[in-house]
């Protein structure tokens, strides 16, 4: 296991979208190139500026160095060239996305930033893990919810003892 | 010299009581316990501890204080190797390598290099502190703008060895840091930059927050699209100790560690992002095991280990001589200082000279503390990682955000992490490398400061760049390593072109 | 600590809660206005936010306001935490919107005068109930020993010669404390502000390092954070920028120059907006008592701070003609 990451990408033919997916990528670069450079447009080089590099030169160089970056990204993956997708111990690389993980993983993190200022740290991390481990296809239905609400209220406790304050949501003056 | 011996003499016979020993072991106990929680980095742990040392005499207070610093530090370490989620900026590089240790059956190597390279560093750092000192800070103070940015410079084309297989995707994770780095307010002029009226956004977004978003966020996306349903492996025991070959590969690491972090701590704006950087492609430079380096390379966590504590002792320079703080944890030991009468400064050794030894000879104890705790604690910590894995990528998600959330207590980091871990999954996806965005993300906006600095004190003139001798001599060494790979190059066409996203040798010949 | 303080009850109240959430709304009104007790009873559940990182002004401040409240009896269990962010505007927001909370304070200063602008902040301290200016600090104006100035006059020469020639270092960002007074000092002496050649650093700390190795020509800094360095000879004080000289400290003040300036940075504390009149009256007794016990005076005296308590409504104007002055300083350099 743990070979380094195959320099030489695979170029066996996946599905259609396989090779295209990367252009996203490029896609990426630029819409990031064009909030720099949207942004920088509006600096104002102030009147205390010295010397010729004032607030906007670097975003200007960052903006076009994206630019130059994506498209000859763009120009590699229409090309045949492929980044190397990273293995792992725990990465099934046989495995096609499994977007309904993800999205419950990403589902359960959303949840817990969304509601830690309401419910609380011990209600809303609880939630946290155990959303995480039941995407991750842990199916313990007692031990689970325990091991969460063990793992938020003692942490909660925790911080508390040292200063640090987490919201207590409904628990507010109880513990 | 001979008076500055019979000085720590002092200082250890202050210092080695058997109540102070106690003293020591129960600041180092703390400090690690605490340092590890998430969130709470090593200047957090000792501003939260600091009360309880206020009931010592000075000398009781600092032995603790240099246990609780150390231990902080180590803590910090030890999260970043076992769920890649570094406590602080000084070991976000050790997470490159040290978690992929981990995951190969390694942490307990890991740990153990990491403890062994930070008492090694921290002996050394306090050994060049004690006889030192008066030279660095007389060097440090000639360090102005344009000497930092010449460096920064120096640290940018180093940086292109560590751009991966693929150069175009390696200088677009690159840009993306830089992007990323662009984020807060402009420090020259006072202008936002890229923060959309977001007041979390007005003073940039941490470094930490973006290596714990992309390494351990990222990655819990990433094996979440494709999590190995057979039969999980377990990840492998191996064995408990460093062996033989660890050790061959960890001596020097630790020792050039102990000398790049230190005249970095010293420096007023020196930090130890930049140094465990550096020493993390030299060691890459200099390893016979380069093809290790991005799966778990021994020599990439003791390097960066050592360094961080190395500068962490060449930090008390400037404050200990100047009385110039320049961590937050200075910062916070200055309060500590205070609480006793002291002013830390150029008077300090005069006025105080039981003291300072005391706490010169607490930091050797500290550190030798922090190795006799925490070594047999480190296949302990290994052990945690055989949870199954639901658990332990729900455990990484739930500590990561604790960690973050506690810091500033807003929701809105958390959303930030979540995006962060999205731009992660999909680096992982399509094989960009991460260490070009974290290089980015630490590397330009300092350098941007410090060019920009150096203009404006000379007035706009670019001339102002090339001041003194040692910026010529910096920028000479990235002339070398610019035009070598070219003149290489030149001279033997040895392979055909490649093809365009295989170029792995040409990207690790270009740099060298 | 305070987490504990229901002791044995907590797992109770805690399993119960999980079941009702109608506990839940009284256990919430159950923490309100607890500073607005009985006089003389220990004022409880105090928080005060520092709107910047540990180690830091207004975090030494409220630490300290925190630990002379409860060793004076006046208080138990103050909470002190740190919501940093963007000059302190990110705390300033924190406290604008828990309108009505009474046990909340915020530890603040000039520098959040100034980041408010900078920062574009749509929460102002207009907005908050001001409760009291604790200290002020006066700014000095150094140059290393080695310096080619030797006094004051000699670097208003050289500087009016040439602004951008000299360049001058603080160590705040712009909007700043030690950004304000030399834009102050020069406008006072003739100068145009935007003219000045001014080198932020990152803290103090940086700012020495910068002045003793000669990279800028002179610092502009609180006068008690480099008072060893002065005392050691490593530093010159050129001047003060307080209205008065500072004891102890050999130079003379702007104003003893000629130049119609006077500047100090303060310190004080602020309170969320909407505060019930018995809340804000507990505020200001608490602070009034612990302003003049023993621990808060022998704090001042460790810290090198001036006092300059300042109550109430007079601290309402006090803030606005800060705020005004700021304003004028940034407008005519374009930043706000």
């Amino acid at each position: 296991m743990s070979a380094p990451p195959s320099a030489a990408p695979p170029r066996d033919a996946r599905a259609p979208w396989w090779g295209r997916a990367e252009l996203g990528v490029a896609a990426f670069l630029y819409l990031v190139a064009a909030l720099v450079l949207v942004d920088a447009a509006g600096l104002d080089a102030g009147v205390t500026q010295r010397g010729p590099v004032g607030p906007a030169a670097v975003p200007v160089g960052v903006g076009l160095l994206l630019i130059v970056v994506a498209t000859v990204l763009a120009v590699d993956v229409l090309r045949g060239g492929r980044g190397a997708a990273e293995d792992g111990e725990d990465v099934d690389p046989e495995a096609t996305s499994d977007w309904r993980t993800v999205a419950l993983l990403a589902g359960a993190f959303l949840t817990n930033a969304a509601l830690i200022d309401i419910a609380g740290w011990i209600i809303s991390g609880a939630l946290l893990f155990w959303g995480s481990a039941f995407a991750l296809g842990s199916r313990h239905w007692i031990r689970d919810p325990l091991i969460s609400v063990g793992l938020s209220a003692g942490t909660h406790l925790l911080f508390g003892s040292l200063g640090i304050w987490l919201p207590a949501g409904p628990f507010t003056g109880v513990i | 010299m001979l008076e500055t011996i019979d000085n720590l003499l002092q200082g250890f016979a202050t210092a080695l009581t058997p109540v102070n020993l106690l003293y020591a072991l129960l600041g180092v106990a703390v400090g690690t316990a605490i340092g590890v929680l998430p969130g709470i980095g090593p200047a957090m742990a000792v501003a939260l501890l600091l009360p309880i040392t206020y009931g010592l005499d000075p000398v009781g207070a600092f032995i603790m204080f240099a246990g609780i610093y150390y231990g902080g530090m180590y803590g910090g370490s030890t999260t970043a190797i076992l769920i890649n989620t570094p406590g602080e900026a000084a070991s976000v590089i050790t997470a490159v390598e040290g978690n992929k240790m981990a995951k190969r059956g390694r942490a307990a190597q890991a740990l153990a290099t990491a403890a062994i390279g930070s008492f090694v560093a921290g002996t050394i750092g306090t050994l060049m502190l004690v006889f030192l000192a008066p030279v660095m800070v007389g060097l440090a103070l000639t360090f102005g703008a344009a000497e930092y940015f010449a460096v920064m410079l120096l640290a940018f084309v180093a940086a292109c060895s560590v751009l991966g297989s693929s150069r175009v995707r390696g200088f677009a994770s690159l840009g993306i840091g830089l992007a990323i780095g662009l984020i807060g307010l402009d420090p020259t002029t006072g202008q936002s930059r890229l923060s959309y009226g977001i007041p979390q956004l007005a003073d940039g977004i941490d470094v930490v927050i973006v290596a714990v978003g992309i390494f351990a966020v990222g990655e819990a996306l990433w094996v979440a699209s494709r999590l190995r349903r057979t039969p999980a492996e377990v990840i492998p025991v191996g064995r408990v100790w460093m062996g033989r070959e660890d050790w061959k590969r960890s001596w020097k690491p630790w020792l050039r560690g102990s000398f790049i972090g230190f005249p970095f701590g010293a420096l007023p704006a020196g930090g130890s992002e930049l140094p465990t950087f550096l020493s993390y492609m030299l060691e890459r430079r200099l390893s016979k095991h380069r093809a290790e380096f991005g799966s778990g390379a021994i020599e990439g966590v003791a390097g960066p280990e050592a360094t961080n504590n190395s500068s962490a002792a060449g930090v008390l320079v400037p404050m200990l001589t100047l009385g110039l703080p320049t961590t937050a944890v200075s910062a916070v030991m200055l309060t500590a200082f205070q609480q006793y009468g002291l002013q830390p400064g150029p008077l300090l050794f005069e006025r105080e000279p039981e003291l300072v030894w005391g706490l010169i000879a607490s930091l050797f104890i500290g550190n030798t503390m922090l190795l006799a705790l925490n070594l047999p604690l480190a296949p302990m910590w290994a052990r945690l990682l055989h949870i199954p894995r639901p658990y332990l990528y729900a455990g990484i998600l739930f500590f990561a955000s604790l960690g973050m959330y506690a810091v500033n207590a807003s929701p809105l980091d958390l959303v930030l992490l979540l995006l962060l871990g999205g731009l992660g999954f999909m680096m992982r996806r399509f094989g960009l490398p991460v260490i070009p965005v974290i290089i980015g993300t630490i590397l330009g906006p300092m350098a941007e400061l410090q060019l920009r600095r150096a203009l404006q004190i000379s007035d706009g003139d670019l001339a102002g760049l090339v001041t003194s001798p040692l910026t010529i001599g910096v920028y000479a060494i990235v002339a070398v390593l610019l035009l070598w790979p070219m003149v290489r190059f030149l001279r033997g066409r040895r392979r055909p072109a490649a093809p365009v996203s295989a170029g792995e040798r040409t990207g690790e010949e270009a740099a060298g | 600590m305070f987490a504990f303080a229901s002791g044995p009850q907590r797992p109770r109240a805690l399993v119960a809660a999980v079941l009702t959430a109608a506990l839940a709304g009284t256990a919430l009104t159950g923490c309100g206005a607890q500073a607005g007790q009985a006089d003389g009873a220990p004022v409880t559940g105090l928080r005060i936010m520092v709107p910047n990182a540990p180690g830091g002004g207004y975090d030494v401040t409220a630490r300290s306001a925190a630990k002379a409240m409860e060793d004076g009896g006046l208080a138990r269990n103050v909470e002190v935490f740190n919501l940093p962010g963007a000059g302190g505007t990110v705390g300033l927001a924190r406290v604008v919107s828990e309108e009505g909370n009474g046990s909340l304070l915020m530890s603040m200063g000039l520098g959040v005068v100034g980041a408010s602008f900078t920062n574009e902040s749509a929460a102002t301290l207009a907005d908050t109930t001001p409760i009291a200016r604790l200290t002020e600090e006066p700014d000095v104006i150094v140059v290393p020993a080695d310096s080619e100035y030797g006094d004051f006059e000699q670097l208003l020469d050289a500087w009016r010669e040439d602004p951008g020639g000299v360049p001058v270092g603080g160590g705040s960002s712009p909007g700043g404390p030690d950004h304000l007074a030399p834009m102050l000092t020069a406008a006072a002496a003739g100068i145009e502000p935007q003219d000045v050649n001014y080198i932020p650093y990152d803290g103090g700390g940086e700012l020495l390092a910068a002045v003793l190795g000669g990279q800028v020509e002179f610092g502009v800094s609180g006068a008690a954070e480099y008072a060893d360095q002065i005392e050691a000879g490593e530093l010159r004080v050129l001047a003060v920028t307080s209205a008065e000289p500072v004891p102890g400290l050999d130079a003379l003040t702007l104003r003893d120059h000629g130049l119609d300036v006077d500047f100090t940075n303060w310190r004080g504390l602020v309170a969320p907006p909407g505060l019930s009149e018995e809340d804000e009256q507990a505020l200001r007794d608490l602070v009034d008592r612990f302003h003049e016990s023993e621990e808060w005076q022998q704090t001042l005296e460790t810290n090198g701070w001036t006092d300059a308590y300042l109550t109430g409504d007079e601290f309402g104007t006090f803030l606005q003609e800060e705020t005004d002055r700021v304003e004028s300083v940034l407008g005519s350099l374009g930043l706000v």
